[in-house]
């Protein structure tokens, strides 16, 4: 008698379990639907934006940034201002921009040239400071008699995004005496440190912060994250 | 065959490069006579700026941008412009390449027209120069076997 | 400050004989190619140098320019042969 209620009890209780497993893989389908649907959309809108005549005009502003950041070089070099001198100097830039344009810059938004240019020049003199003091501790491991260098290996994920970032951080990172940087695999750092020392510098990841701030990058992403997240718990809360 | 490796830091930097490499050649070029440069000079820099372009995007890419053909013609038309103006010089009743008898033509001194003749001389002979190296290093590296002898 | 940056140069000069011992002995081809990257990056502060003793910086600054482009794609097109293992 007590064994079938036993059983009848185990038998409710798994059809209660999967009522609740399929009620949870309902909510769960819903909310990935409804992201991707957002998601679709806001894409569609990006789409439309960037591709209404964006590619004759996005040609055009590369020419010109390319055009002005070339001549000032010209003038730069050349120290004679003469009309015959800066005539063939227009020339020159005119034809190189012209061949070359899409190579320099990938997409120029000139209001944010002038933040990130001033930004990078405030950069470089705490870099010089860093590469002074790293230099001076490798100066010391190297001529002290036993010679206590520590080499490893070290990886690690960064939070910056675009291509130009990467390479400053990983310019920087061998510049700095002690740490080189051997590749960039999927947007993981793969270092070589020296010793402990100069590893433990590294780690604290002051270098990336400096660095996400000159590109302005890093800074809106968990915006972006706890927006998305709050339309699936809408959704949820809703369904329920 | 050289082919296009996703390597980030050579990629971005060859990119960033290229532009301002091929402005400094130019600059040595035009400048020759007030400093070191010159004609061959500024066209070995153009021909180094075109080996890095073949190195870092590959075949297929550097031979959509530079097509080996244009590089056979732009050595003929550097030539072309060398000999140009030492012919212009003997119609003008001088001797070949005296730069300046075409100071009649151009309205100037004939000071400054051998100055503007030597610049025109040192223009072809960059052109010539950088064409050549560049179909030097594209014949070395393929071995002169073009991909469409291979697919035959 | 002549006499400054001559003692700079010839230390300079010393520690590019330095370096030419693993160029020669550098057990393996890219032992070597590391070396004459280092070497060209004191040539081009010794260039520096000179032009500054013969007073004429603005000259040896091109130079130096072009040799440090060269020494870059140098050092490229030779990583990229010996990457593709001799094909």
């Amino acid at each position: 008698m007590e064994v079938t209620l036993l059983i009848q009890a185990a038998d409710e209780s798994f059809r209660l379990l999967e009522n609740a497993r399929g009620q949870a893989v309902e909510l769960l389908n819903t909310a990935v639907k409804l992201t991707s649907d957002t998601r679709s959309v806001e894409e569609r809108k990006l789409q439309a934006f960037l591709s209404s005549g964006q590619d004759a005009k996005s040609a055009f502003q590369n020419f010109v940034a390319t055009f002005v950041m070339l001549f000032a070089f010209w003038a730069l070099l050349s120290g004679k201002f003469d009309l015959f001198h800066l005539s063939l100097g227009f020339i020159c830039t005119f034809i190189i921009s012209y061949l070359s344009h899409d190579l320099l810059f990938a997409n120029v938004r000139i209001g944010d040239i002038r933040v990130i240019v001033q930004r990078f020049i405030i950069y470089m003199p705490w870099l010089m400071y860093q590469i002074v003091t790293a230099n001076l501790h490798v100066a010391y491991l190297a001529l002290s008699p036993k010679m206590p260098i520590d080499p490893q290996v070290m990886k690690f994920k960064t939070k910056l995004e675009s291509d130009i970032s990467w390479v400053t951080l990983a310019n920087s990172i061998t510049l700095t005496p002690g740490t080189i940087t051997m590749d960039i695999e999927d947007g993981e750092f793969i270092v070589h440190a020296l010793s402990q020392k100069v590893a433990d510098d590294l780690d604290t990841g002051e270098m990336e912060d400096r660095v996400a701030h000159v590109f302005m990058e890093a800074d809106h992403i968990y915006i972006q994250d706890v927006l998305d997240v709050a339309r699936i718990f809408g959704e949820m809360r809703r369904a329920a | 065959m050289i082919f296009r490796k996703d390597d980030i830091i050579v990629n971005t930097i060859s990119r960033i490069l290229i532009p301002f490499i091929q402005l400094y050649a130019l600059y040595v070029i035009m400048h020759g006579h007030y400093s070191p440069g010159g004609g061959f000079q500024g066209g070995v820099i153009l021909g180094a700026s075109m080996v890095l372009l073949l190195l870092t995007r590959g075949y297929d890419e550097a031979r959509y941008k530079f097509p080996e053909q244009i590089a056979t013609l732009l050595s003929s038309v550097g030539v072309l412009i060398y000999a140009g103006i030492g012919l212009l010089c003997l119609f003008v009743l001088g001797n070949f390449l005296d730069y300046g008898k075409l100071a009649a033509l151009l309205h100037v001194a004939p000071a400054h027209a051998r100055s503007l003749g030597i610049l025109g001389v040192e223009i072809g002979v960059g052109f010539a120069v950088m064409s050549v190296m560049y179909s030097i290093f594209l014949d070395i590296s393929t071995g002169g076997i073009l991909p469409e002898d291979e697919e035959e | 400050m002549n006499g400054f940056l001559l003692t700079v140069g010839l230390i300079l000069c010393f520690l590019v004989f330095l370096v030419l011992y693993r160029v020669v002995f550098g057990p393996g081809v890219f032992n070597r190619i590391a070396a004459i990257s280092a070497v060209g990056t004191k040539t081009l502060i010794i260039l520096l140098i000179m032009g500054y003793l013969y007073n004429r910086v603005e000259m040896f600054v091109d130079i130096s320019m072009v040799y440090a482009l060269l020494n870059f794609i140098g050092c490229i097109a030779a990583a990229k042969y010996l990457e593709m293992g001799k094909e």
